[in-house]
């Protein structure tokens, strides 16, 4: 079965929300149903209500032009639901916050860590309680290439 | 003197209700967009090459700096570039078309007008005041946004604009922004600018005017204008009047729809036969029918032109060409297919050796003003149908994922592209991998 599951990444654990539908709760149920006596050319009922379908692009994307997608391999962020193999989408036009998990480069290497700001001192911080924090030395390059916004799983 | 202050103090209180415009130019784009994935090669030498590796057409600052030219041969330079630690790249135009596109939906909502020039460069329109802290603040946004450093210069007008777009890029100090207002600024950067460098004079052109002692625009913009009419024709005038800030070309935002659409690619091993040039001919063909459906037109003739290597003087030399005509205007692939089919077995020569072929579709009409024939057998809205569905599966497997038969499976036609780098933006098999 694949699945999307679908959960906002900034402080991911506190909040996941998986919302079931049940299918009564649909707007369709509105619609008057008749199931005889409708002559062809008869214009469906359904028409006016008809909505868009579900547009997971508009859902996922906020920022098309700014938004990337990459793959993730490694366990360091499991804490926050992003497994191997996940994919994970990347906004560049936000500007990273203390807590955001986001897509670094360190020294040249991409990396996904939660950031934080401790003692005037950056930490690069792994979901994962066999890892430790990375402080960022004031000689390494450091940049925010941007900003984790969801993570795909397959299921 | 004092009435160069006049002229400058006007220049300035006129700025309230200031129209100037902008040229957006993405710095060293193709290497700029292999780098926005490659961070490691950030202030590293990287140059990207033509199609089938031929040669250099795009450089960081680094390779510049190393003193690697503009069009030098890749098989020369090898050494050269591995040598000096150079990082070389196929051309990745799935890539750069996207990241092309990305700038320029970036830039849109900021500005007043737009034109998109070229893959890399957009003319823009900012209306009112502070036309240059915009252009500062928008220069952030694109990098921010989209990993890719641009220049912006602004003039009145759009040759000024060039010029002003040069002087961003090479001087540092103006932090990639640098606007032409004043006519005193005007004057000097006319007076720095040699002829070669003015947007529209081509090499030849420039040499009459080198000729004639005219070497900087400056002095262009003094020239006789009856002498540059009978010299360099009307064009010559047009350019004149926008060096003097009067505006002949405005910013268009409205792209005019192409005449033609051509495909044609130089083989990365020469083809011989006939079923060989039948596989590529049909790609192309495809790549046609399929950009025209991309703006909604259709064509009513298919043009396929083939020939031999010119490098290979020895061998037999040919060049043919052939157009079909079409009844009724087209975007089916199975028919544009089918045109380009009969004119090469027209074209086609059994004693050569072929290096370059390519397919031109004309005579372009918008697809819902097609006069259909009273003999039309094609069942119109049915092929449109399974058009439509050939084009959404392949957006989505890959592209020629449904293809003709004709157009075969063994590619050895193919581009050469040994360094090409993942569409890491167009394709999910090859998204960026990262490491956690």
């Amino acid at each position: 079965m694949h699945c999307v599951q679908i959960h906002e990444s900034p402080s991911m654990k506190s909040k996941m929300k998986l919302k079931w539908c049940p299918a009564s709760d649909v707007a369709f149920d509105a619609v008057p149903f008749f199931d005889e006596g409708v002559q062809a050319g008869f214009p469906s009922p359904a028409e006016d209500h008809l909505d868009l379908d579900l547009d997971l692009n508009s859902y996922l994307v906020q920022h098309p032009s700014a938004t990337f997608c990459c793959r993730v391999e490694g366990d360091s962020m499991v804490g926050a639901g992003i497994q191997t193999g996940d994919v994970i989408m990347i906004d560049r036009s936000l500007t990273p916050q203390k807590g955001s998990i986001v897509l670094a480069v360190l020294d040249g290497e991409f990396t996904v860590k939660r950031v934080d700001v401790q003692d005037d001192k950056l930490l690069l911080i792994p979901e994962n309680p066999k890892l430790k924090p990375i402080v960022v030395g004031e000689e390494s390059h450091f940049q925010v290439w941007g900003v984790v916004t969801f993570v795909i799983h397959k299921v | 003197m004092g009435c160069g202050d006049l002229c400058d103090s006007q220049g300035v209180m006129s700025g309230a209700s200031e129209h100037m415009i902008a040229l957006v130019d993405c710095n060293n784009f193709f290497a700029s967009c292999e780098r926005v994935f490659r961070p490691n090669l950030v202030s590293k030498p990287v140059v990207v090459l033509s199609n089938n590796d031929g040669c250099v057409i795009a450089r960081s600052n680094e390779a510049k700096a190393l003193g690697v030219k503009m069009g030098a041969p890749a098989f020369k330079s090898e050494r050269f570039f591995a040598h000096n630690g150079v990082h070389v790249f196929s051309s990745n135009f799935a890539l750069y078309g996207d990241m092309s596109k990305r700038v320029m939906d970036t830039i849109r909502p900021e500005v007043d007008d737009m034109e998109v020039y070229s893959i890399d460069e957009a003319f823009m329109v900012f209306e009112g005041p502070a036309a240059e802290e915009r252009a500062r603040a928008l220069r952030l946004k694109v990098e921010m946004w989209t990993g890719i450093p641009v220049s912006i210069g602004l003039a009145p007008t759009k040759t000024l604009a060039k010029i002003a777009t040069r002087i961003a890029k090479k001087m540092p100090e103006m932090k990639g922004v640098f606007a032409l207002r004043s006519p005193a600024d005007i004057k000097r950067a006319l007076q720095r600018c040699e002829v070669d460098d003015i947007w529209g004079v081509g090499h030849r052109s420039a040499s009459k005017l080198k000729s004639f002692g005219i070497t900087n625009a400056l002095k262009l913009t003094l020239a006789d204008p009856g002498w540059v009419r009978r010299n360099l024709s009307v064009t010559g005038v047009r350019l004149q009047k926008e060096l003097q800030g009067t505006v002949c070309s405005p910013v268009n935002d409205a792209a005019p729809r192409k005449k033609n659409i051509r495909t044609a690619r130089s083989f990365g091993a020469e083809v011989k036969s006939l079923a060989g040039l039948k596989e590529s001919v049909g790609t192309f063909a495809v790549n046609c029918a399929m950009k025209l459906r991309g703006e909604g037109s259709c064509c009513a003739s298919v043009t396929v032109f083939v020939s031999t290597n010119p490098f290979k003087p020895q061998a037999t030399q040919y060049h043919g060409a052939r157009t079909i005509k079409l009844d009724v205007p087209t975007n089916d692939n199975l028919e544009i297919v089918a045109a380009a089919m009969r004119a090469l077995g027209e074209v086609f020569r059994s004693d050569c050796t072929y290096k370059k072929a390519g397919v031109l579709v004309g005579d372009i009409v918008p697809s819902n003003q097609v006069q259909l024939g009273i003999f039309d057998s094609v069942d119109r809205s049915k092929r449109g149908t399974l058009m439509k569905s050939i084009d959404t599966i392949n957006a989505q497997m890959g592209r020629d994922k449904v293809r003709l038969a004709v157009q075969g499976f063994d590619r050895r036609w193919r581009l050469k592209q040994e360094r090409l780098s993942p569409c890491y933006t167009t394709r999910f098999a090859d998204i960026l991998t990262v490491s956690v």
